[in-house]
């Protein structure tokens, strides 16, 4: 759906963002995660040719958004993080102003996606007084008009609510499920991102550290937390199994370094175990670590 | 074609759905009520029954609606029609992309270039609609003073000293006003190119007004009088021809194909610079 090769921009000569090259594959809803400045909205704006590249290409079903902008963007909706809207008109007329860029759309057309996002009642109303949720929902409003394929959604729960953010993630799940269309959406709230992404790329200073299925971010998990009665005596073994110990009483293990080997050669060592229990990171301490992760360089295509 | 219009019907209903776009209307409301009272007094009526009763005609039939109408615009539009159709063009692209409704438009399959189309349209659209209200409001205020009658020019300026009956006179009013709104869509040009550069609309606003206020400043320093050809406001001020007892048909579209060479180029700036720019939240 989405092929970024080489995207690249620059910003009075400070990169924003270094060479991406990532793939987005239709009906999968994706995520962008990173710090603010991270590069995420950067890469949104690339993507949707509101950002000329400094080097690089954005295709869209295989069009180049930077060479035929107007095919490329057919059938795709995007939302801001703080979508901006004409306050003095109705979310009515706004609908009308936004959709009518793409195409001159029926009453019923409109009414059909205002009731999909439960904004029925207040359509008529100016959008000054519409609350920051009510207009995240008219943002998504217009977003799925005229029936997209595809959505970009730059922190869509942004300023909500614990109970607007649920709303809103119920809605982009039977977007995905029951039009299945593919959602590409940033965040800098892990969980949401959890819950939500099959998918992700991790996005630190403008560069990509990594691209891939949760269970791979989740594979790099090897904690273990040990009580030992003697730690002096076992260090050496430690040592010889590459373990590092990232706080009191949790060791790392390498990739290839398995638990049940090194419990062995600690018990052959006279160290007597109390308790072994595996440590699963929390998804910020994956997340950090990962970004933390010197050397990092951006992964191949997935 | 459809769309098109569809996308220009609303952008028009944006632009008038505006409290600011209305500043202009009912500034010129309270300044022709200022303008007709201040020429009641006793001074400056002496000096139109002066002047026209010297070379021979009458004053209550040349001191009519239809007199004051044209001294109101004359003395006002420049001024203040500098001031409100730069407010209004300086905001048209500026403003939306600092409220960031620009970024939501380029979300979509639209042509830079036709948003910028569409805009500078509607901008011109507002121009004519503002000239329009104020001649008509002008006229109508001046005949509730005066009534109706012949009409009386002298622009100074221009070295315009002129009487018509009042057929002719409504004639010539009514062609100056498209003029005067034809010279005037140079200052919205001239607003519309600074609002599409990356600036705040206030400076939009302020460069424009800058730009056309000290051209005529300039422009009316006698030291100035042989540069006179290259200032705009010059040729913007060839709606007053409209009165020359012949008109200097040649002079008028000379002035008119340097304005519209000049609308033209504020307009390719505008689109060039706007097609390069990067929209970022």
């Amino acid at each position: 759906m989405i092929r970024l090769e080489g995207l690249t921009k620059s910003f009075g000569g400070k990169c924003a963002l270094h060479p991406l090259f990532l793939e987005i594959k239709a009906g999968e809803i994706f995520g962008f995660l990173g710090h603010n400045g991270a590069g995420k909205s950067t890469t949104f704006g690339l993507i949707l040719g509101q950002l000329h590249p400094t080097a690089g290409e954005a295709l869209i079903r295989g069009v180049s958004v930077q060479r035929n902008r107007l095919q490329a963007l057919q059938g795709i909706g995007a939302i801001f993080e703080t979508p901006a809207f004409y306050d003095y008109l109705s979310g009515w007329s706004n609908l009308k102003i936004f959709t009518g860029y793409t195409a001159r759309l029926t009453d019923a057309e409109l009414r059909e996606t205002v009731e999909f996002v439960g904004l029925s009642k207040r359509i008529d109303d100016p959008v000054r007084v519409y609350s920051h949720g009510m207009r995240q929902r008219l943002a998504l409003a217009q977003a799925l008009l005229p029936r997209p394929d595809l959505v970009l959604l730059d922190e869509p729960a942004e300023g909500l609510d614990p109970e607007g953010i649920h709303e809103m993630r119920e809605l982009i799940l039977r977007l995905n499920r029951e039009r299945g269309m593919t959602v590409v959406f940033s965040s800098h709230l892990l969980s949401e991102v959890e819950q939500m992404c099959q998918r992700v790329a991790i996005l630190n200073q403008g560069r990509l550290i990594f691209n891939g299925p949760w269970t791979d971010l989740r594979g790099s998990d090897n904690h273990f937390e040990l009580q030992l009665n003697n730690w002096p005596a076992a260090m050496p073994v430690l040592v010889k199994f590459g373990a590092a110990i990232v706080s009191h009483g949790t060791i790392s293990l390498t990739q290839n370094a398995d638990i049940a080997d090194l419990i062995a050669a600690l018990v052959q060592a006279g160290v007597r175990i109390q308790a072994v229990q595996p440590v699963r990171q929390s998804l910020e301490e994956m997340y950090l670590g990962t970004i933390k992760k010197e050397g990092a360089v951006p992964l191949p295509l997935a | 074609m459809n769309l098109f219009l569809f996308q220009l019907r609303n952008e028009f209903k944006k632009l008038f759905a505006r409290k600011r776009t209305y500043i202009g209307f009912v500034a010129f409301l309270i300044v022709e009520c200022a303008v007709l009272f201040l020429l009641n007094l006793p001074k400056p009526k002496e000096f139109f029954r002066h002047t026209i009763e010297k070379n021979g005609y009458g004053f209550d039939e040349y001191f009519s609606g239809l007199t004051l109408g044209l001294f109101m615009l004359e003395w006002t539009t420049l001024l203040l029609g500098g001031l409100y159709l730069s407010l209004v063009s300086g905001d048209v692209v500026a403003k939306e992309v600092e409220d960031g409704t620009m970024r939501m438009m380029l979300c979509r399959p639209v042509a830079r270039t036709r948003i910028i189309i569409i805009k500078y349209l509607a901008c011109l659209g507002y121009t004519g609609v503002l000239i329009g209200f104020i001649g008509v409001t002008a006229l109508i205020a001046g005949i509730c003073y005066r009534g109706l009658g012949g009409l009386f020019v002298f622009a100074p300026l221009e070295k315009i000293f002129a009487l018509y009956k009042l057929q002719e006179g409504l004639v010539r009013y009514f062609g100056a006003l498209a003029m005067l709104a034809f010279s005037l869509a140079t200052i919205s040009s001239i607003g519309f190119m600074f609002s599409c550069f990356k600036i705040k609309p206030a400076t939009a606003t302020i460069s424009t007004l800058s730009l056309v206020f000290l051209d005529s400043i300039f422009r009316n320093i006698p030291y100035f009088e042989s540069l006179q050809p290259y200032f705009i406001t010059t040729h913007m001020s060839t709606w007053l021809n409209v009165f020359q007892p012949h008109i200097p048909w040649e002079r008028v579209m000379e002035d008119y194909a340097y304005l519209v060479g000049l609308n033209a180029t504020c307009l390719v700036i505008a689109l060039a610079t706007f097609e390069r720019r990067d929209f970022k939240g």
